[in-house]
């Protein structure tokens, strides 16, 4: 997927004024964040547990090359093949070959934000292949020709009667209005493509290294139909998804559902291993893993390492106060929220996303909810300092930042340059007390006032009270 | 070196332990565990119902297919599905039910099967897929009817895996975790019961095999 | 017990006022309050802009002044999250500093925290009648664990009523340099704050760090709402609330 990240201002204020987005957005703090309130409290010890999961992980990271390639020895000796990939580019290139290789027609598809990050639908579009999209959600942006704004519910942005307007215009069928016709219409609509597809395509929540396995969490039941009835299957994942045991996997499904929708657990959790066994009356004939790294693997051993703990629930982006006013869309890439603008520069250069780093409050809220207790705000202040060496900060801002620590450091000028501010400003605030206007901080007196100081600083009070 | 070997040397890991790393996979330590209460088919029932299972107990298996019948006419469902062909010799057609033991089809819109266990902890039935027991009984067919014993159901999620692997060694090719119907919650984060699956899950629960 | 009070760069220059109910607040409790005439800066804003070497600098400074005390107590949630948790991370490769800077670090306490924990006055010194509505700051949530300290403190004051707002705990927009740099987006948190607290018909809004406050108050009166009072939980509770 192209990379648009650059332009975040731009449209945080595209955002900030469409009222039908923020509507949908209003949804967020009732659906998800309450939703996860409600069933974590369910884990008996839940920072016990979020310890334990962020161990899982960072026993996974530190020692990948092990498990992916027992991952791998598993997974062979059971019938599958698999394939790395460096870029997003391979992933396309693989998966076209795996469809021509098994003289593929169509495919049909359930979510996969790593192959939304290859673009991969478009590459196979390209190839001959027709892919449909299958998870409610991607099937009506693939219809929509958009792109997700949530890894989790892809199409938060819109509202049902958006939806409705385009099941009509596509399906030609009677306008349905209830959002229960709509699924059903969405269903029947589908189905035949289940049914007749050659090749489905999955992701891979997690690939488990002791038994050569992909897991698949999902709700729907698209996952299951894709890897099941198809004689191919291939699942497209990261390749920091391992995890060493099943019981490492069981750990991290106690967290994930409830952190991502508020489920205890998801209405399905496949667990895909190898091909269809002699005699079985279903199942893919040939199981394809494509594991991608595009990136993933300059950031182990660093500092950034903690982000591939991650395990795409999208609570950090339902309880950030940035995400919550502006959805996904605005961060110009696959991944949004907190996780996305760690990831997004990382993976796709910090040049296209000089703003992501920058555009949060360090609130904190999104840390608290991780599941795998990633420092979200730490990686973000850590981008920052890269931006600062990169030479990537503006220069007034980081003029000013200089300034202010000089004076800091130099106590004497300091209190002579701030008493002199203070009256100053008080001067401009008048008898109303408030400054309307803020030379060089438009960005804050564009909408909001600035309380006049009082006029003399707390150190000249001080001093004044010890020695009358 | 190809893409396979410059990711591998990407990624080559700082310390290894090979030792340690053995260790973890060979004993396959669990992390904490909530606590299950032990009556665990009042738990499993109780965690099913809440993911919108329908659940129902019966003395013995011959009784299942009435219970079944009586459920589907009371949704006023067709009376007539596939099953396992484990499931085959139950007598359907006293209770009025036309079943016929095949993997199911696009058509089909009751599927029974068993299941290989069942997890208290979330209300969740494991079914593994196979010759005889096939996966998409559980999936295409718009009700999914499960019969299960209940000294088949466990405490939690890692209970199921070391069953798994007692009884299986490694797993089959799928082994499904079925928590209630097909759900999305893709409009309007507003959750609609029966998506690409069934509309509806009914679990019996049989005290007596015979 | 000696305390050193840092009364942070904004109260020092925006709202002196808040530090002298600090003082006040201490001395009640029976403390003995030194401020280092030459304290400044903590060095936030630089270490939030990926600053880290103006940010060490600054911490030092802050050790050499502070060292001494047996406890050093902000009025700002932020600034003593600066200190408690972010100094250290700063000197994570340098042992020696690393130890100084813990133990700097496990005396540091945001105020109402200070009081309510270590301090534990009878009373407090001020009054105040009527109702009002608290925001809950994000570093000292989540940094400090900074929830029932102010509203203990408040409910041991008698003719204080608690409105509670709705998401008292999401954050106001603030967020530094952050306010100037996204404004817009800035904004639009802070209207979702000024919307719950205007909810609430409590009057008066308090919390515990000025720049939130700062942020807050320059919303609701550019919204034409010259009413609300907007108070540092110290003013509150040493009864500075003109
Ligand atoms: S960063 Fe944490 S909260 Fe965000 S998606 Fe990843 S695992 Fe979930």
């Amino acid at each position: 997927m192209q990379n648009r990240s650059a332009d975040f201002k731009r449209q945080v204020t595209i955002k900030l004024a469409d009222t039908r987005l923020q509507q949908a957005l209003s949804r967020l703090q009732s659906r998800f964040v309450e939703g996860r309130t409600a069933v974590i409290s369910e884990i008996h010890d839940l920072q016990e547990t979020r310890d334990a999961a962020a161990m899982i992980r960072d026993r996974a990271l530190d020692n990948l090359d092990h498990w992916l390639l027992h991952f791998e020895a598993q997974a062979t000796r059971r019938g599958a093949v698999v394939h790395w990939a460096e870029t997003a580019e391979d992933v396309n290139r693989i998966v076209a070959g795996i469809a021509e290789l098994h003289g593929v027609k169509t495919a049909t598809k359930s979510k996969s934000m790593v192959s939304e990050e290859c673009g991969l639908n478009e590459a196979l579009e390209h190839a001959g292949v027709k892919v449909v999209e299958t998870d409610l959600g991607e099937y009506i942006l693939q219809q929509a020709h958009e792109a997700p704004s949530h890894i989790v519910a892809p199409v938060v942005h819109k509202n049902k009667e958006e939806i409705s307007d385009l099941f009509e215009k596509i399906h030609q069928l009677p306008r349905k209005t209830g959002i229960a016709e709509l699924c059903r219409e969405a269903r029947e609509i589908l189905r035949p493509a289940f049914l007749s597809a050659d090749m489905g395509i999955s992701g891979a929540n997690f690939l488990i290294a002791e038994t050569g396995s992909a897991l698949i969490v999902t709700n729907e039941g698209n996952g299951r139909l894709v890897t099941t009835l198809p004689r191919v299957h291939v699942a497209i994942t990261g390749i920091e998804k391992v995890v060493p045991t099943l019981e490492d996997v069981a750990t991290l499904l106690r967290l994930l559902p409830r952190s991502a929708t508020g489920q205890s657990i998801t209405n399905y959790v496949s667990l895909l291993t190898g091909t269809k066994g002699e005699g079985d009356p279903e199942g893919p004939e040939h199981f394809h893993i494509v594991l991608l790294d595009n990136g993933r693997s300059s950031l182990l051993g660093g500092p950034m390492q903690e982000m591939l703990r991650c395990i795409r629930c999208g609570a950090c982006m339902n309880h950030c106060p940035v995400y919550q006013n502006i959805g996904g869309h605005a961060y110009g890439w696959v991944y949004p929220g907190p996780m996305g603008s760690i990831l997004t520069p990382l993976l796709g250069g910090m040049e296209n996303a000089p703003d992501l780093p920058n555009a949060s409050t360090l609130c904190g809220a999104c840390s608290v909810v991780c599941p795998v207790k990633i420092p979200l705000p730490d990686l973000l202040r850590n981008l920052r300092e890269k931006q600062l060496v990169l030479g990537m900060k503006p220069r007034q801002e980081t003029a000013l930042l200089g300034i202010w620590a000089w004076l800091a450091l130099h106590p004497r000028l300091y209190a002579l340059a701030t008493g002199f501010i203070v009256r100053f400003m008080k001067l401009l605030g008048g008898r109303e007390g408030l400054l309307h206007k803020l030379p060089g901080a438009s960005g804050w007196s564009d909408g909001r006032d600035f309380p006049a100081p009082q006029g003399r600083t707390f150190r000249e009070l001080y001093r004044q009270r010890k020695h009358p | 070196m190809n893409a396979r070997e410059r990711i591998l040397a990407r990624i080559a890991s700082r310390k290894p332990d090979s030792d340690a790393l053995g260790h973890h996979l060979a004993t396959h330590p669990r992390g904490p565990q909530p606590p299950v209460p032990c009556d665990l088919k009042k738990h499993f029932a109780e965690r099913a119902r809440k993911l919108s299972s329908d659940v129902v107990e019966a003395d013995q298996l011959s009784h299942a297919p009435g219970l079944i019948a009586d459920y589907l006419q009371q949704k006023m469902l067709p009376m007539q599905g596939v099953c396992w062909p484990a499931l085959a010799d139950l007598p359907w057609l006293e209770a009025g039910l036309n079943i016929e033991a095949r993997p199911a089809r696009d058509r089909d819109l009751v599927g029974i099967t068993g299941a290989f266990c069942a997890i208290a902890e979330t209300g969740t039935l494991l079914l593994l897929g196979g010759e005889l027991t096939p996966a998409s009984t559980s999936l295409l067919p718009e009700t999914h009817v499960a019969i299960v014993h209940p000294h088949r159901i466990v405490a939690t999620m890692e209970d199921a895996w070391e069953l798994l692997r007692r009884e299986f060694g490694t797993p089959p090719r799928t082994v499904n975790f079925i928590s209630g119907p097909s759900r999305t919650a893709d409009i309007e984060q507003t959750v609609t019961l029966g998506a690409h699956g069934p509309y509806r899950v009914l679990v019996v629960l049989v005290q007596s095999a015979i | 017990m000696r305390i050193g009070l840092f009364v942070t760069c904004l109260v020092d220059s925006i709202r002196p006022g808040i530090g002298f109910a600090a003082i006040e607040l201490l001395e009640a409790a029976g403390c003995e309050v030194v401020v280092p005439e030459q304290q400044t800066c903590c060095g936030q804003p630089g270490y939030n802009s990926g600053d880290s070497k103006m940010a060490r600098a600054l911490a030092l400074k802050f050790l050499a002044e502070f060292e001494s005390f047996d406890y050093i107590v902000l009025p700002s949630g932020s600034c003593a999250g600066m200190i408690r948790v972010h100094y250290p991370e700063l000197f994570k490769d340098d042992p020696e500093q690393l130890t100084r800077f813990i133990a700097l670090g496990t005396r540091t306490f945001e105020l109402t925290d200070f009081l309510h924990r270590i301090a534990k006055p009878e009373k407090m010194p001020g009054t105040f009648k009527g109702r009002l509505t608290y925001h809950d700051s994000c570093s000292g949530l989540r940094e400090l664990d900074v929830y029932e300290q102010p509203r203990a403190l408040l409910a041991g004051m008698p003719g204080v009523t608690l409105n509670e707002m709705v998401e008292s705990t999401t954050c106001c927009g603030f967020g530094g340099t952050f306010s100037v740099k996204y404004g817009e987006l800035s904004t639009r948190m802070a209207d979702n704050k000024c919307r719950h607290i205007v909810d609430t018909h409590a009057g008066t809004i308090a919390g515990g760090d000025l720049g939130c406050l700062l942020n807050i108050e320059g919303r609701l009166r550019r919204n034409g709402d010259h009413a609300t009072r907007v108070l540092h939980i110290a003013e509150i509770l040493a009864g500075k609330d003109m």
